[in-house]
């Protein structure tokens, strides 16, 4: 995935010169997980740099760029640290475009490699979706494989709204094939969320590393003949949901999957969107898999929280009666 | 791949001790280290303590001999790296084993899609 990432952004770096990346690391490092390597010997360190240690400066740097005409794609090196920018991300960089009524938009895609899975120490696996998906003016995308992310970034940084864009840190090194390098044209629209595999008794939703768990869920279930569909959902905001109602209008039951912790994550919300676009074809109530409502654990106990294929089967046998 | 060289200072080893003596090397130049590998066997005022590797990577240069005192803080090790291992943050997960399972599935009575 990292391989495809690096692509979009020489791609984007190529086609505008208004184009920056920045952030701790993505210059002469060439990221700490190697998303921004070469960027800088190809493109000059005036367009690729290295940031002091400021989330705060470096989402706050991202809007005056923008506000001058520049398409920032600013680099937090970890989820955890997120957190000392959000008064920068959510009263400026999302406020912008509003507040100047349409004079400042802000074309800023704020990427951050997120969620957990990689043993990290603590504030390096969080996942924040919740919080951004709810923030007003921010549009919000998760990739879960190698083309998807190629696709989404270069989206993203098109795009003249603000774009959070959620790296999975435990995909970065899926080796499924890359693009071939031309930009492929014809990709749905955003806010579009995928069927990544197809199945008729229950539809599985998920983001991220998350869609990868599926999918292992569903190879373990189809031993037992049960054919589950997984449904990548990508756009985190705005969520697609009329394809999420049409697959489980067919599939009549689903369950969501996500690291972050049960209460009040995005799975309530997609669980709501199912409810009131499938309600009447719906065999059993919607279930949630998710982490726990505790503190991101340390290392070790990580295949604890992260939802397991046993935790997902079992809940499509509830939907199951 | 390119490498490049990282040294590892001698950490404080508990409650501001400001020094330790190297009793013996488990490892040589030239040779290679996994993270979290026997490195070195220290002594300090309070006891004898194995530090393991930080790094994989293979040995460069050894900064002090045995029996040597060495301060906190002062260079102990200098390791050659892959440049793709440097700065990574956590363990990035190779090639998954197959994912366990332990629940089995009863499908549906009713008749789905239908």
């Amino acid at each position: 995935m990292r391989e495809a990432l690096n692509l979009a952004l020489d791609e984007a770096l190529t086609e505008d010169p208004a184009t920056l990346v920045f952030g701790e690391d993505v210059g002469r490092l060439g990221g700490v997980f190697r998303v921004t390597e070469g960027l800088q010997r190809r493109h000059g360190e005036h367009r690729v740099f290295d940031t002091p240690l400021s989330e705060a400066a470096i989402a706050g740097m991202a809007v005056g760029l923008a506000m001058n005409g520049r398409r920032p794609v600013p680099e937090l090196q970890f989820d955890g640290f997120a957190y000392p920018a959000m008064d920068q991300i959510v009263n400026q960089i999302a406020r912008m475009n509003y507040r100047s009524r349409g004079a400042a938009p802000m074309p800023i895609t704020l990427r951050i490699p997120s969620f957990g899975g990689i043993q990290a120490p603590e504030h390096h696996g969080e996942s924040l979706e919740a919080a951004f998906a709810h923030v007003p003016g921010l549009k919000v995308a998760a990739p879960s494989d190698a083309p998807d992310a190629y696709r989404l970034l270069l989206q993203s940084v098109r795009s003249d709204d603000p774009v959070v864009f959620l790296e999975p840190k435990a995909r970065y090194w899926d080796r499924s094939p890359a693009p071939a390098g031309a930009d492929s044209g014809g990709d749905p629209a955003v806010g579009t969320a995928r069927v990544v595999r197809s199945g008729r008794h229950a539809t599985l939703v998920a983001w991220g590393a998350m869609v990868h768990r599926c999918l292992q869920a569903a190879e373990a279930a189809a031993e037992d003949g049960v054919q589950l569909e997984v449904v990548d959902l990508r756009w985190l905001k705005p969520i697609d949901a009329a394809g999420l109602a049409e697959s489980v209008r067919r599939t009549r039951r689903a369950v969501v999957v996500h690291e972050a912790p049960l209460t009040a994550g995005l799975g309530g919300e997609v669980s709501a969107l199912i409810t009131e676009g499938a309600f009447a074809r719906l065999a059993a109530p919607v279930q949630r898999v998710a982490g726990f409502d505790v503190v991101y654990p340390a290392g070790p106990l990580e295949p604890q929280y992260l939802p397991t294929v046993d935790r997902i089967l079992s809940a499509v046998q509830r939907t199951f009666g | 791949m390119t490498t490049s060289e990282t040294t590892f200072h001698l950490p404080d080893l508990g409650e501001g001790l400001v020094e330790a003596t190297v009793l013996e090397w488990l490892v040589g130049p030239g040779e290679r280290v996994e993270r979290n590998g026997p490195l070195v066997e220290v002594e300090t005022t309070k006891s004898a303590a194995e530090i393991p590797s930080p790094h994989s990577g293979v040995v460069a240069r050894l900064h002090a001999e045995e029996g040597e005192t060495v301060a906190v803080g002062a260079p102990l090790v200098t390791f050659e790296i892959e440049e793709e291992a440097a700065g990574i943050v956590g363990t990035v997960p190779g090639e998954e084993a197959p994912a366990r399972r332990r629940v089995r599935l009863t499908p549906p009575e009713d008749e789905p899609g239908s």
